[in-house]
């Protein structure tokens, strides 16, 4: 999958970015000085899937963001850093990022290049320091040879690593579930799916907005501060209204990204719809105004509502062997035929 | 009749603007050099060994001292870095210079940002100055830290008694972003330089509008209410001076 060493005069492979049809444009900035392409794209994903980023070489960003449950942690509330550390908040699915403002439960990072930074340098997490990194990065001829690929010359800085690291994660689009198949007149939901989307729409659409299941704003859904004290939103605007407030998470594969909620403290869809319709802390004074009032909703009505969320369940999207880990993955690219795997 | 005023126009903007260009090859250009220099008890501050007192009568030591500086202006005349838009001064460098070219005059006053702009706080991955491998950025919440200051105090009430004021924050509310306007007067002659020498002096980031004690405030990691009484007193810290301080 490398470039020639011959080829001096190559330049990058421009990438088009689909916006899905009917979705709006992604954040602002996401490309605008971070020009998609095939070999960003390329050396993105092998840093994503790198354990050296880590301080043991074990942990790569792949190893909480996992494929296969849309890019969250399986079955896992919180998550394994280095030396046997466990971190404080459940891993967030990586779906449909180039469409967030802020990242992180807690809306502290704003924008995604530096968004890697964080879990890199938290000892909790990949316990590394971005000079090391780098010092590794810079040692590896496989990198040499893919930051020439990507950026046109050899020299690996931070800048260049975050910046194709945003192209992968930002390319990480899931847009073919059966709920976009239905929207696009390719597919028909069930009696259950159809009643379980009426009442979505009655019930969830107000946070969880369409297309992409979420309005990617903080708010406080009536949860109990944790016993990690864990007060959310507020520790970064330093606002009292903005106790326990988190980010909205997308809706999108929900069915894999279990546990659920900011500290992954429920296991299962019936119980994240029997919070918002009987567990709410509605003494919260920051509650939420849309939550003030439980959601009622009968068992039958519940069980159709998780029928419908199954639709959202994008099985080419964790099935792409373009967002895989390096081995199976062919390089289009017309203007270079000396491309080899 | 249409035409003609329309051609005429044209002709007269043309010349206006051949004007232009003409008194702007016949500005004279000089050159000048700021430095930045620091000291604490009247004295060139020294890393680690040398103690020194702040005004409240504790003892403390200094390991690191960095913070940014940009939008550098004498009068109303922007000066341009080249490349980058900030400088990164280490007051553990032996010399911190900014060099800039501007037209040859008498100005009256130096004034410069102590920090970094909201944009530039939210444009993802940078490079040069800004590069996040200066350990100047925030990664757990994103923003920049402006001035950074590590040392140790037998007065500081945090672990080992050390001193750690990483003090930023851009966003509304909490911005510390700091302009500081000095007056001078400042010649710049055509081909040659100049150079002014600006102060900062470790006793005012003490003691200022706000009273700094290490006793109390030891640490400020994060923007926020401790930050910005930090930042107060920054406008207090630099001066300008006739020469350079020699260690």
């Amino acid at each position: 999958m490398y470039i020639s060493a011959k080829d001096e005069h190559h330049q990058p492979s421009p990438l088009k970015f689909d916006i899905p049809k009917g979705w709006p444009k992604p954040s602002k900035n996401i490309f605008a000085k971070n020009k998609l392409t095939e070999e960003g794209f390329q050396l993105g994903r092998k840093l994503f899937y790198d354990g050296n980023l880590s301080a043991d070489g074990e942990v790569s960003c792949a190893s909480c963001h996992q494929q296969f449950a849309a890019f969250a942690n399986y079955d896992h509330d919180l998550s394994h850093g280095v030396n046997n550390a466990l971190s404080i908040r459940n891993a967030p699915a990586l779906i449909n990022v180039a469409w967030m403002d802020l990242l992180h439960w807690d809306g502290a990072i704003n924008h995604l290049e530096v968004q890697p930074l964080a879990p890199l340098t938290n000892p909790i997490e990949m316990g590394e320091s971005l000079e090391n990194v780098l010092k590794k990065l810079k040692k590896d001829t496989a990198y040499i040879r893919m930051f020439t690929a990507a950026f046109g010359d050899a020299e690996i800085n931070s800048q260049r690593m975050l910046k194709a690291m945003a192209q992968f994660v930002s390319s990480l689009v899931s847009s073919n579930s059966k709920y976009d198949k239905v929207m696009r007149g390719e597919a028909q939901f069930t009696d259950y799916e159809q009643r379980g989307y009426e009442t979505f729409k009655r019930n969830c659409n107000g946070c969880h907005k369409e297309p992409l299941f979420t309005d990617n704003r903080m708010r406080n859904n009536g949860q109990h501060l944790n016993k990690k004290l864990d007060i959310g939103f507020q520790a970064i605007s330093l606002r009292s209204e903005d106790s326990l407030k988190f980010k909205v998470p997308t809706l999108r594969n929900v069915q894999l990204t279990f546990p659920y909620m900011h500290d992954g403290h429920i296991y299962s869809l019936f119980q994240v719809i029997d919070h918002y319709s009987k567990n709410i802390d509605t003494t919260q004074t920051r509650l939420d105004p849309i939550l003030k009032k439980k959601i009622n909703i009968s068992n039958k009505e519940r069980i159709e509502l998780v029928y419908f969320l199954y639709t959202l369940t994008d099985s080419s999207f964790v099935r792409n062997n373009r967002f895989a880990a390096d081995h199976i993955t062919t390089i289009k690219n017309p203007h270079h035929p000396q491309l080899v795997n | 009749m249409l035409k003609k005023t329309i051609v005429f126009t044209g002709i007269f903007w043309w010349l206006l603007m051949m004007a232009v260009i003409i008194v702007n090859a016949q500005t004279k250009l000089g050159t000048v050099v700021i430095h930045f220099s620091h000291t604490a008890n009247q004295q060139p501050l020294q890393f680690n060994d040398s103690v020194y007192a702040n005004d409240f009568g504790e003892r403390y030591t200094i390991s690191k001292l960095k913070y940014y500086v940009g939008a550098f202006k004498l009068d109303e005349k922007n000066l341009s870095l080249g490349f980058d838009k900030y400088v990164l001064v280490d007051a553990n460098q032996t010399e911190n210079k900014i060099i800039a070219q501007l037209p040859e005059g008498n100005y009256h006053s130096i004034q410069f940002k102590l920090g970094v702009d909201s944009t530039d706080n939210c444009s993802g991955a940078q490079t040069g100055a800004l590069d996040p491998l200066n350990s100047m950025f925030w990664t757990w919440n994103s923003g920049y830290i402006f001035l950074k200051l590590e040392g140790n105090s037998s007065a500081s009430t945090a672990p080992d008694g050390r001193i750690e004021h990483h003090i930023g924050g851009y966003k509304d509310s909490m911005n510390v972003a700091s302009t500081i306007r000095l007056a001078d007067n400042i010649a710049i002659e055509a081909g040659k330089a100049k150079d002014i020498y600006i102060s900062f002096n470790l006793d005012r980031y003490w003691n200022a509008a706000s009273k700094i004690k290490i006793k109390e405030t030891p640490v400020c990691m994060s923007p926020g209410f401790l930050a910005k009484t930090i930042a107060a007193n920054f406008n207090a810290i630099f001066s300008i001076g006739s020469k350079t301080i020699t260690y």
